[in-house]
């Protein structure tokens, strides 16, 4: 005995988001026949419309409705640092902290030799065409402390220092809040190396 | 059933929000699935030893199907490896490729010490490519593709001059080399090489120092033999063919 097609197909579609399987997808069908048509509606227009309108900024890399970003067209930010990172939504927690006011290049992904993604598989030679302009002066690394974000993070380095931009990186060590008690040898031995001066 | 063993992370697969699904190469379970929950969370007691390369200690709740990491502390982060791509990308090929040959569940210390023999030569900076092309030649017995390099893979002579066929599995004597046209010539020195490396020691791995021509023909051979027999195809061989081309 199979579900009527409408709802099958509704039940494939969820399947096709990541980390859902055919249980989660078939209760998330069955919760859609019951919201009211116009929820219903608006829901299915979103997703369209985010496919639709969403385009990558052609500076930046970052997601947006317009190009350049929103980001790239605000005047009020420092055109002299780009901060590096591996995902938008990594943008998106740079902004929370409301501390840096840079710009972005994001990368979409990380060089891993695991995966075989080598640099021309990601945005780095469209970062190193941006960094051609003299206005840039300091590229911040903020690549995860992954081995793939290491390994992209010491690439760019060695890409850009000989140009004589400033080259930095994201500090490691211990987070807000955490017991150095429990702290793993990895982060201390990082966080010691990065201490500074009080 | 909680179990610790000595491991070293062989690949890391992303699941969910901030699961990573480890495959720890243990010493006495040999190659284990292992969900390590939360670990991409930045406050997790399960970054670190969730890192790929990291040999450390594994506590986990043993299950048939996947095991549930409970504790983990790092032995070895191996940071040199972490930090230079170069190193990274020959660690993981040799990772890889013994991912590609073992089965899970089967225990393996010698195997086990082995790998870490090698990640700690790649650590100290000794010449990658010749590690890779031991452990290459030592995994071709795991994968049960192992050649014929005691005789003549044909007739079993094992005095005179000898070449190396890829079709014909190992060395070929004088008279049986019309076996095989497209065989590599060997000289008496690249035939004791190649049973050397095969044979040796892994604690003695870092001693072996090659010529960039040797380890040019050692390259070719063992890239024929594998492509012939082994059915793989590892992305990170393809990533260090092209790390020439992408070198700062």
């Amino acid at each position: 005995m199979q579900y009527p097609a409408p709802i099958s197909k509704l039940i494939d579609g969820f399947m096709k988001l990541p980390g859902i399987g055919p249980k989660t997808a078939t209760r998330l069908a069955f919760y859609v026949l019951n919201m009211k048509e116009d929820d219903v509606l608006d829901f299915a227009k979103a997703l369209v419309n985010a496919k639709r309108d969403l385009t990558h900024c052609s500076s930046c890399f970052y997601i947006t409705d317009q190009d350049p970003c929103i980001i790239c067209n605000d005047n009020h930010r420092d055109r002299s640092v780009i901060c590096v990172v591996e995902d938008s939504k990594d943008v998106m927690a740079m902004e929370k902290m409301q501390e840096y006011s840079g710009l972005y290049h994001v990368l979409h992904g990380a060089i891993s030799p695991m995966d075989g993604v080598g640099p021309e598989d990601i945005r780095i030679p469209e970062l190193i065409q941006r960094l051609q302009d003299d206005t840039v002066q300091e590229v911040i690394l903020a690549s995860n402390p992954s081995i793939e974000g290491e390994a992209t993070a010491m690439y760019l380095s060695r890409m850009i220092k000989p140009t004589g931009i400033k080259v930095t990186r994201l500090a490691h060590g211990l987070p807000v809040g955490g017991d150095l008690e429990y702290a793993d040898e990895v982060t201390l031995s990082r966080a010691v190396e990065g201490r500074r001066e009080l | 059933m909680l179990e610790k063993t000595e491991g070293i992370v062989i690949r890391t697969v992303s699941y969910g929000e901030s699961h990573v699904i480890l495959t720890v190469f243990t010493k006495e379970r040999g190659k284990l699935p292992l969900m390590a929950r939360g670990a991409k969370k930045t406050n997790s007691p399960f970054a670190a030893v969730s890192q790929l390369f990291s040999y450390g200690l594994f506590q986990f709740h043993y299950r048939k199907s996947m095991s549930t990491l409970s504790q983990g502390e790092v032995l070895e982060a191996f940071r040199h490896v972490h930090e230079d791509i170069e190193a990274a990308a020959y660690a993981a090929y040799v990772c890889e490729l013994l991912d590609g040959v073992t089965t899970e569940r089967e225990a393996s210390p010698s195997l086990f010490m082995l790998l870490l023999t090698i990640l700690r030569f790649i650590e100290k900076g000794e010449d990658a490519e010749v590690l890779l092309r031991m452990f290459e030649l030592k995994m071709t017995y795991v994968a049960g593709i192992k050649p014929e390099l005691d005789r003549c893979a044909s007739c079993g002579r094992t005095e005179g001059d000898f070449s190396f066929s890829v079709q014909e599995a190992g060395f070929l004597c004088e008279q049986c080399s019309r076996l095989d046209e497209h065989r590599f010539s060997l000289t008496a020195k690249q035939v004791q090489l190649l049973r050397q490396l095969y044979y040796m020691d892994p604690q003695r791995l870092g001693r072996v120092h090659l010529k960039p021509e040797t380890k040019h023909w050692l390259r070719q051979l063992l890239e024929a033999y594998y492509d012939t027999y082994s059915g793989l195809y590892l992305k990170s061989k393809r990533f260090l063919e092209q790390w020439q081309q992408w070198k700062p």
